[in-house]
């Protein structure tokens, strides 16, 4: 008995050893996804032309691609993420968990989402600039928020879009009441079916969800704007080789749309700079000079890597919102500032 | 005393439907109610459903995310499982076949997580791209299996003579059947990675399957209790004079015997197990109703959920009735052994 | 000697127990320091930014989030009790019916029965809000007269408006649940012997009167610890209003947790609010059952 007795107490120890105090952990989750060899991304999976999920069970969208070029710059292979659905809900507990290691899931950037006091996490520059709108049927006739003044609206809850709703309607003192749903089709079942006068939610998501419908032509998405909503990939906070990495891979992407550099031209793009020693600032931005790569903790040619598997930042707009996609959204602001939009690379050096 | 078949029928119909004025009325009021609801559902199955939704996506709803070259594995051992449960339940009385049954039933479960999860040269799938009806199946079966020692032994502790063991089995019983399953889950998901060591990592599907393990177990030690209070202390006493110790007793006597009393009930725990793992959806997993409700965001599908949801009952429907079946035959054999 | 083996026993679970909880609260304190999340209250008090579309008492978005949380135990406490009454009722009407001569209405209720015990009560509760509510149209369909009209706006009776999230969720509990208290009270109605069925038919007795005056009354005690555990479930499985959108105690929960980002202490929370329900729910249906085992 006083075997059993000392084993459970020897084995108690050896437990408690493992956690004798905090462990030093000044490996960066960058180290950790390449050491993986695989990139776990955080995407939502039910938002038209952002991440949706295929038949063949595959994802597609910009918000895929993105987490495809970053497994490009990190890995050095795009194929190799590991995409997991997430709710609104849980998307910042699965990052600070390390349930995922980059979020790519239409997450507006914020203060309070940003800062040490509040979740805490690290944004990458803003991929798509969008606002929070309403739509309403034509039918009804409505123009302004004032005339929605007592009635329910469709709204996805845990967001930011529910607490912008909230802002906007009491700043300018109307009551309404929210009908709030999990997920964006349901917010679409309950406004198409008659539930809601009007569904608020991203313009963007607005003008996706109703190229859906059978027939967009009878639903109008307001003037009004009630928020400013740019939409950013991020990381858990406190690593800065990560948070760079991630933020020079998109710059990478604007940086390449401003140079004509693609998916088509990136091969002899590669070679003439390569032949010619006068091309600096090109050698630098391939990774034929420098150490730019190097510098970030990734290999000197991720620039190539990203714009073999994915192209520049244009050609993925182009692909999943583009004027010939499923869900065509005009660029406006999110475009690169030589045509108008709000994305400017600081300088690759 | 023969009587033409035409006035037994009438008679039967009058004695089983319209015996009396209120079962007339009640009678007549029920058929009006099922012609009227059996026009409307075959109309609208026929008419009006767009089944393309469910015939386009058929792998989706099998298989989920998992990768295309590798559809075969999770259809093999989809297919072993059905021909089992037919033999199960229609070639089970011939002799030698009902000797291995019980094993072959064991034996699916390594054989479905090396056929689906890899290993013994199969690439190695990660649980993340399991989906569909398969990680539903998965979720029930594996959860199924680590509950029901756990459920033995929290049954026992509860039963034990020592305070502490006593105390903490029953609080954990207790505790576990007040809150919502998915409250549970939700610890599962969000909550168990900040108990567990810096850059531990364990699969969010095997913390699923933690989850339920641990809500079930609870369940089914209050049903074996049940079971183990029903056994007469007498028997216990026999054992004792007889030489066993208390342990053998437990094991050969008392235990098999509370197990046999509770297996309607714990068989009625799996099936709502299978159930219930439909709540994984709200928490991001793509089980059988994650999917669905992923697939309804698709473009094309969007406002289909009729289409999609009256499926899924029918999905859930077989094979639940499918699992009570088999149950119903494994308490009838049970039964039967005991004579 | 056995004694002491008790004692040796009784100590060591007593240090593996403890050990794993300091180790999980230790692993819990590295991680939230990580985090820079320190478990605290103090967040209750600050303003929940959130409208509701019902509640019990008066709710404004500038409340805070305690007051959120205590509406969204009122919500849940409405849909529980209101679902407990009309569970037990469709449950007596669906039990007692399978126990019937009218076999039309025995094959009716054990369809039911075998058809919504063998699907999920999410998907039925997905099934009610979008298929049944939903669908209908925006003007309501007035039944019995104009006391009770339905749109997918809710329903309507006598001038009292349930939302259509209140009512799917209702429907759908009651639906669900009144299966399985028909099971219930079928299992106590066949432990009441034959004789006492032939006793009161013989005495002309209606078979309405018969089932409420004899039969019932002796199957209670049978039926009432069936009864209590499946208005636990209902209880329990209250907290699916989140699918179909009825802002009850979990959906506040859920929302305040990711508003806020405290997962531990909103978790606490939730896990405090439904010992107590439990405790309610436990605690009434003992004293009825002392009530009706006195009165018998």
């Amino acid at each position: 008995m006083i075997k059993l007795f000392s084993r459970a107490v020897i084995g108690l120890s050896l437990l408690c050893s493992a956690c004798a105090g905090p462990t030093p952990n000044n490996l960066s989750r960058l180290d950790l996804i390449q050491k993986r060899g695989e990139l776990n991304c955080g995407v939502s999976g039910k938002i038209p032309g952002f991440s949706f999920l295929q038949s063949d069970g595959s994802y597609e969208g910009l918000d895929i691609d993105i987490c495809k070029a970053m497994a490009a710059a990190f890995i050095g292979n795009s194929s190799n993420v590991q995409y997991r659905p997430l709710t609104a809900a849980e998307r910042f507990t699965a990052l600070k968990t390390g349930e995922i290691d980059i979020l790519s899931r239409n997450t507006t950037h914020n203060l309070s989402r940003d800062s040490i006091g509040g979740n805490g996490l690290t944004f990458a520059p803003v991929v798509f600039h969008d606002g929070q709108g309403l739509m309403v049927k034509k039918s009804s006739g409505i123009n302004s928020l004032e005339e929605l003044r007592g009635s329910n609206i469709c709204v996805g809850s845990g967001t930011t879009t529910e607490q912008n709703l909230n802002d906007a309607f009491q700043e300018r003192n109307i009551a309404y009441k929210p009908i709030k749903y999990q997920d964006l089709n349901q917010v679409v079942a309950g406004y198409l079916q008659g539930r809601c006068k009007a569904m608020t939610s991203d313009r963007s998501q607005l003008a996706a969800a109703r190229s859906g419908f059978r027939e967009p032509k009878s639903h109008v998405i307001l003037e009004e704007v009630l928020s400013k909503e740019p939409l950013a990939p991020a990381s858990a906070g406190g690593d800065q080789k990560l948070s760079d990495a991630m933020r020079w891979v998109i710059y990478a992407l604007f940086a390449a749309e401003e140079q004509g550099i693609n998916k088509d031209n990136i091969n002899s793009k590669l070679l003439l700079a390569n032949s010619d020693p006068t091309m600096t600032s090109m050698r630098r931005f391939l990774g034929i000079d420098g150490e730019l790569g190097k510098k970030l903790g990734l290999k000197n040619e991720f620039v190539v890597n990203i714009i073999r598997s994915t192209g520049n930042y244009g050609e993925i707009y182009e692909r999943h919102l583009g004027k010939n996609s499923s869900v065509p959204i005009p660029r406006g602001l999110n475009n690169i500032y030589k045509s108008g939009g709000l994305f400017i690379a600081p300088p690759l050096k | 005393m023969q009587m033409n078949t035409r006035s037994t029928y009438i008679k039967l119909i009058r004695k089983n439907f319209f015996s009396n004025k209120l079962d007339s009325l009640i009678s007549t009021v029920l058929i009006i109610f099922i012609v009227w609801s059996l026009l409307k559902i075959t109309s609208w199955m026929i008419f009006v459903a767009n089944w393309s939704v469910v015939s386009n996506n058929l792998s989706l709803f099998t298989f989920g995310s998992y990768p295309r070259l590798e559809y075969w594995r999770p259809t093999l051992w989809l297919i072993i499982l059905i021909f089992l449960t037919l033999i199960t339940l229609f070639w089970s009385k011939k002799g030698i076949l009902r000797k291995y049954i019980p094993i072959a039933w064991i034996g699916m479960i390594p054989i479905g997580l090396i056929l689906i999860g890899g290993g013994l040269g199969l690439t190695p799938i990660h649980s993340r791209q399991w989906g569909g009806l398969t990680l539903t199946l998965i979720l029930t079966i594996l959860a199924s299996v680590i509950s029901f020692p756990l459920g033995i032994v929290l049954a026992l502790g509860r039963q034990s003579k020592i305070d502490v063991i006593h105390k903490a089995c029953r609080i954990y019983i207790e505790v576990m059947r007040a809150v919502p399953l998915i409250a549970v889950l939700f610890f599962g998901q969000l909550l168990i990675p900040l108990f567990l060591p810096v850059g531990l990592e364990i699969s969010r599907v095997l913390r699923a399957i933690l989850s339920f393990s641990l809500f079930v177990a609870a369940y089914i030690a209050e049903d074996l209790r049940g079971g183990l209070q029903a056994i007469p202390k007498t028997q216990k006493e026999a054992a004792s004079v007889l030489g066993f110790s208390p342990i053998q007793t437990m094991q050969l006597i008392v235990l098999p015997q509370a197990i046999r009393t509770a297996i309607p009930s714990l068989t009625n725990q799996v099936i709502g197990l299978l159930q219930n793992t439909s709540l994984m959806a709200i928490l991001g997993l793509i089980e059988l109703l994650g999917i669905s409700r992923s697939l309804l965001a698709n473009p094309n599908y969007i406002g289909l959920y009729m289409e999609v949801y009256v499926w899924l009952a029918f999905l859930y429907w077989a094979v639940c009735t499918i699992m009570a079946l088999l149950s119903r035959h494994l308490e009838k054999q049970l039964t039967y052994g005991r004579g | 000697m056995k004694r002491s083996k008790d004692f040796i026993i009784q100590i060591a679970t007593y240090i593996i127990l403890i050990g794993l909880f300091s180790i999980f609260a230790n692993n819990l304190t590295v991680n939230l320091t990580r985090n820079n999340m320190l478990i605290n209250f103090d967040w209750l008090k600050s303003p929940a930014g959130f409208a509701m579309a019902e509640s019990a008492l008066p709710f404004k978005p500038s409340d805070s989030y305690l007051w959120a949380i205590i509406i969204g135990w009122l919500n849940s406490l409405k849909v529980i009790f209101s679902g407990l009454i009309l569970a037990t009722l469709l449950g007596l009407v669906t039990g007692v019916s399978r126990t019937s001569k009218n076999i039309l209405l025995r094959t009716l209720s054990s369809t039911y029965i075998g058809l919504i015990r063998q699907v999920p009560l999410l998907l039925q509760l997905f099934f009610w809000y979008f298929v049944g509510f939903l669908s209908l149209s925006n003007s309501s369909i007035s039944l019995l007269g104009s006391l009770v009209s339905i749109s997918n706006h809710g329903i309507q009776i006598l001038g009292i408006n349930l939302s259509a999230e209140f009512s799917a969720l209702l429907i759908g509990l009651t639906v669900f649940t009144g299966a399985s208290i028909a099971e219930v009270i079928r299992g106590g109605i066949n432990s009441v012997p034959m004789g006492q069925w032939e006793a009161f038919r013989s005495l002309g007795i209606s078979e309405i009167m018969g089932i409420s005056k004899v039969i019932v009354p002796q199957a209670l005690p049978a039926i009432l610890p069936g009864l209590t555990s499946q208005y636990l479930n209902l209880a329990k499985n209250s907290t699916l209003a989140i699918a179909v959108g009825y802002s009850d105690i979990y959906a506040i929960s859920d929302t305040s947790i990711t508003q806020t980002g405290r997962a531990i202490e909103g978790f606490f929370i939730l896990m405090v609010s439904f010992l107590l329900l439990n405790l309610l729910i436990t605690e009434i249906m003992e004293l009825i059952n002392k009530l009706i085992l006195n009165s018998n």
